[in-house]
């Protein structure tokens, strides 16, 4: 009978019907649906066993809930075994809520633990999620790739090329162009933009919003200048579809808007807001740009090795280059992600593989409290189990008690990684990332799915200690009298052994770090950087030499009245920046290939002093220098060059007086040397260098404005006052960004300085909860051993000898879980390597300064319940067992 | 303890009257298939039990089984009958809507209801 009945329907009654009365239902049922069958055919009774499942399937799961919840049963069916399955969930969560209630401190030490882990990796998922999984916001993203060396091609390349790129559908350049915006009154304004060739967007295959983007001919002298803006500054410029058309004066230019980008897109990183086309100048041959390209159809960055080839040999047959920067060596092709995200990879995996290995850290602290919860409740699961309770039932038990700490834990954890959340992306170097990295849902969500997971790693472990008994007794006996050694333990001890090698990766990476950051600190940056404030500003583009200078001059002396200002100076690069502006100079009179890589830098009289540079030989810019540079009838420029530069040209005579050639159309006469200054990135080999006095050229738009102050702790104080002064005095000069000296040299130590203390702090986390993982398991021990120990000192053994064997205990698990780890950590500090300077990633320094606090956390943790242990009275513990 | 009860919904209406007029055989599959009888519509036997034991949760209803009575010596079906609260709620519910059709004209109605 029963199998006419349609399987689904019976199978969805059987699991929905309540127990006590299924199987008597199900009996009916199919007799009804015979009837049917026979008087209305199998259709219309099979269709009838349908709608009763489905309509009865809302109305019993509603009364599950709702029963399961009330605690309502009915009377007659209190004789029967069984139940439904929720009620039996809802009567544990409520049992463990009850449990976790009566112990708060046990319950406060899990779910802080396990949500400190659980916040911290959910607040670096959601960093690392725009950066690593989300999709570019371009269609063509998989097709497009960037050449060698970005930032070195210059614009007679790319005309010359425009058309012969092979392999590629279409190529375009860009570079960086930050403008100046003046909007009526307001103060100028400066914006972070990009100024490409024509066809950018169409490799891209980025669509406007509102709008269009360039079209072809808009990147040629002489066309209509035309932006498009991003989703953001269309917003500022009043976020109606009147923008467009509109005229903006940009670097004193009116330009067109033709084109809004949509909300969230972003090229080359989200803190770019105007995108400009560029005239091209086929005769142009100053270089900046980068060159993106959409490869033809069937095309991967794995398979352009003979297209780039190719293109290397048309190069290499129109260009001729020198020994620095030869475009010929090198070449290839780079994906679009890797190019734009790929520098901050290695530091978000790095900070993610961190943050989940403390996660795992709490999981394996946690683990060790259940577990010992576990221990000191046999009685209670000895009574259950002889009432009738199953090793599946009491399974389910310690699962749902780890699932409600997991819950609360994912809860609290969600909120600090909404606390926390900001100070984290500020403290990677992810540079923009930071600022547009959101907290959304997607993170409350993976806090939850963390937590979820935690709790199942947490109950894994006192299941196991369960299970590994095959049945509850073999569990649970020997619970009450231990031998002389105790009860196993080494699960307990398992769990130690981890999490010391857990929290020894985290400290032996921390450890790299603070040696590589001690060595980049090390490296003298040839300048005094306490006490200098900077003021960077730009300029209009359509000035000429004379406006600028002349303006230059008023802000410094505007500067120099400002209080506790002791010199001021200005100069078209600062040092530490990563270099720019080169060429090479030769001394006069010898033969070309003898020039040698210099970078040019133009500053005032006073830059020498007061970037605390030190004179060598000869003099720095004094008034005849400038008396010189008023007198425009002939070219008389005077430079003062750097040690490195006198090493390479001038190893064995005097250089005062000699003159070079190089980038200007006129020789140049050294009068002075000074020291040599890292005037490229600070890691670099030293190179030579070349200071014009500012009178006398000009180069570019930007500049700096260095500022000394009379005590070296009020250089960020005068940054307001000289920002304001500069906008009174020179108002046409757009304030990009002021900082000190001292905030420099720390961007140039870089991102290893950031991570470090990043990894300081989180390795402090990992001692932390190792150090409560030793104690809780040394404790338990000695705990359990009590009577042990009291036997042994009521027989003449000294307490300091008992003291000295459970601190030993402590010690030999640090040492193990420091083997273990140091291994892993040999494997992984490789993460860092990208991060390490002067350091091997896997130094033995750091290693063992990592072991040794390892060790002294262990002793002190052990310490404490062996003192414990060690001065108790014999008498008592004797009478109380 | 007052018995201030909510009104009956209309379904739990039916169930109790289908329970009182099934007599000694109330049990789930009969109440289902009494109001299927008489109103003519198909009812889903879950959404009848859920009812029937939130009635008993109500205190409207009572359950057993009487041992030794069923098919093969064991417990019997599950029985339901009304509880004296039950009654009077539901003669309270009959009561109501009597006084809401007093006074209504129902050959007013009859005719509406054909236009």
């Amino acid at each position: 009978m029963r199998s006419r009945f349609p399987r689904f329907p019976h199978a969805v009654l059987r699991t929905l019907l309540p127990r006590a009365e299924r199987d008597e239902v199900l009996a009916e049922l199919e007799v009804e649906y015979v009837q049917r069958a026979g008087a209305y055919g199998r259709r219309a009774a099979g269709g009838w066993a349908w709608r009763q499942a489905m309509l009865s399937a809302p109305a019993l799961m509603r009364w599950s809930w709702w029963r399961g919840w009330s605690g309502f049963e009915p009377r007659a069916n209190a004789y029967r075994p069984g139940g439904n399955v929720f009620k039996n969930w809802l009567t544990d969560a409520r049992y463990a809520t009850r449990r976790l209630r009566a112990r708060p401190g046990y319950t406060m030490l899990a779910v802080l633990t396990l949500a400190l882990g659980i916040g911290g990796t959910a607040a670096v998922f959601g960093i690392a999620r725009p950066l690593i999984l989300d999709p570019l916001p371009y269609a063509n993203a998989d097709h497009v790739a960037f050449f060698w060396r970005p930032g070195w091609w210059n614009e007679e390349e790319y005309s010359y090329l425009r058309d012969k790129f092979p392999g590629y559908q279409r190529v375009a350049f860009y570079r960086p162009a930050d403008v100046t915006m003046r909007d009526g009154n307001a103060p100028t304004r400066l914006l972070v933009g990009i100024s490409s060739s024509w066809d950018l967007f169409d490799v891209l295959g980025a669509r406007p919003m509102l709008g269009r983007t360039f079209r072809s001919g808009e990147d040629v002298a002489g066309a209509e200048p035309v932006v498009v803006v991003s989703y953001g500054l269309w917003r500022e410029l009043g976020g109606t579809p009147g923008v467009i058309g509109q005229r903006i004066t940009l670097d004193g230019t009116p330009r067109t808007v033709v084109g809004v980008m949509p909300r969230g897109f972003w090229f080359p990183d989200p803190a770019v807001r105007i995108w400009q086309a560029q005239a091209i100048n086929p005769q142009g041959r100053n270089g900046s740009y980068a060159l993106v390209g959409l490869m033809k159809p069937g095309l991967t960055v794995p398979r352009m090795g003979p297209h780039v080839a190719a293109l290397v040999k048309t190069i290499s047959e129109r260009f001729k280059y020198g020994e620095n920067g030869d475009k010929t060596r090198d070449a290839y092709v780079k994906p679009l992600r890797a190019e734009l995200l790929g520098k901050m990879t290695p530091a978000v995996v790095a900070t993610f593989t961190a943050m989940a290995l403390i996660l795992l850290i709490a999981c394996v602290n946690v683990a060790a409290l259940m577990l010992g919860q576990v221990e000191g409740r046999s009685t209670e699961l000895s009574v259950r189990a002889a009432l009738g309770a199953t090793l599946g039932r009491i399974t389910q038990q310690l699962l749902i008690e780890a699932v409600v700490v997991g819950l609360l834990a994912g809860i609290v954890g969600a909120g600090l990684a909404f606390f926390g959340f900001r100070i984290l992306a500020q403290s990677l170097p992810i540079g923009v990332w930071a600022d547009s990295a959101r907290f959304d849902w997607t993170m409350f969500a993976a806090a939850l799915a963390i937590a979820m997971v935690a709790a199942l790693v947490v109950a894994s472990v006192p299941l196991f200690s369960l299970w590994r008994h095959g049945n509850l007794r073999g569990a649970l006996s020997g619970g009450r009298t231990s031998g002389i050694q105790g009860r196993g333990g080494r699960l307990e001890r398992g769990l130690v052994v981890a999490e010391v090698a857990l929290a020894m990766l985290i400290a032996s990476g921390a450890a790299l770090l603070v040696r590589s950051v001690t060595n980049l600190y090390a490296i003298d940056p040839g300048v005094r950087t306490t006490g200098i404030a900077v003021v960077d500003v730009l300029s209009s583009r359509s000035w000429n030499g004379d406006q600028r200078i002349r303006k230059l001059i008023e802000a410094v002396d505007a500067l120099k009245t400002t209080p506790g200002v002791r010199s001021v100076a200005t100069s078209m690069r600062l040092p530490l920046l990563g270099g720019g502006n080169s060429w090479s100079e030769v001394v006069e009179g010898r033969p070309a290939n003898e020039a040698v890589f210099t970078y040019f830098r133009i500053v005032s009289p006073e830059y020498f002093e007061t970037m605390g540079m030190r004179v060598k030989q000869g003099r720095t810019f004094d008034p005849t220098d400038i008396a010189a540079a008023a007198d425009t009838s002939h070219h008389a420029m005077n430079i003062v060059v750097n040690e490195e530069l006198v090493k390479k040209l001038f190893p064995n005579e005097s250089p005062i007086g000699r003159r070079l050639v190089g980038g200007f159309d006129w020789p140049q006469t050294i009068v002075g040397v000074v020291n040599t200054v890292a005037e490229g990135a600070l890691t670099d080999k030293p190179e030579a260098t070349v200071y014009f006095l500012d009178r006398v050229a000009w180069f570019g738009n930007g500049g700096s404005f260095v500022i000394r102050t009379a005590r070296p702790q009020d250089a960020p104080a005068v940054l307001d006052d000289a920002r304001r002064t500069i906008q009174r005095v020179a108002p046409e000069f757009a304030v990009q960004s002021v900082t000190t000296m001292d905030r420099v040299l720390d961007k140039a130590v870089g991102p290893a300085r950031q991570i470090m203390s990043l990894l300081t702090l989180l390795s402090g986390l990992a001692l932390v909860l190792g150090a409560i993982g030793i104690y809780g398991v040394i404790s338990h021990f000695a705990a359990r051993r009590k009577r042990d120990w009291a036997i042994r000192v009521a027989l003449g053994l000294p307490g300091s000898r008992v003291i000295a064997h459970i601190v030993r205990q402590g010690v030999v698990l640090a040492l193990m879980g420091i083997v273990v780890g140091a291994v892993a950590a040999a494997a992984l500090t490789r993460l860092l390597s990208t991060f390490l300077y002067g350091v091997s990633s896997v130094d033995p320094v750091a290693f063992a300064g990592a072991s040794a606090a390892l060790i002294t956390i262990g002793a002190v943790a052990a310490f404490v319940p062996a003192r414990r242990a060690g001065t108790v009275d014999p008498a008592r513990v004797l009478r109380e067992q | 303890m007052r018995d201030e009860q909510t009104p009956l919904g209309a379904f739990e209406e039916q169930i109790l009257v289908a329970v009182l007029r099934s007599r000694d055989d109330a049990y789930g599959m009969e109440v289902r298939r009494e109001i299927e009888r008489v109103t003519g519509r198909e009812l889903a036997i879950g959404a009848v039990y859920a009812t029937l034991d939130r009635l008993e949760a109500k205190g409207l209803l009572t359950s057993g089984r009487a041992f030794g009575n069923g098919a093969g010596g064991g417990p019997s079906r599950r029985r339901f009958a009304l509880s004296a609260k039950g009654a009077r709620a539901l003669a309270d519910t009959r009561a109501m809507r009597e006084r809401l059709w007093q006074g209504v004209d129902v050959r007013r109605l009859l005719s509406l209801a054909r236009a």
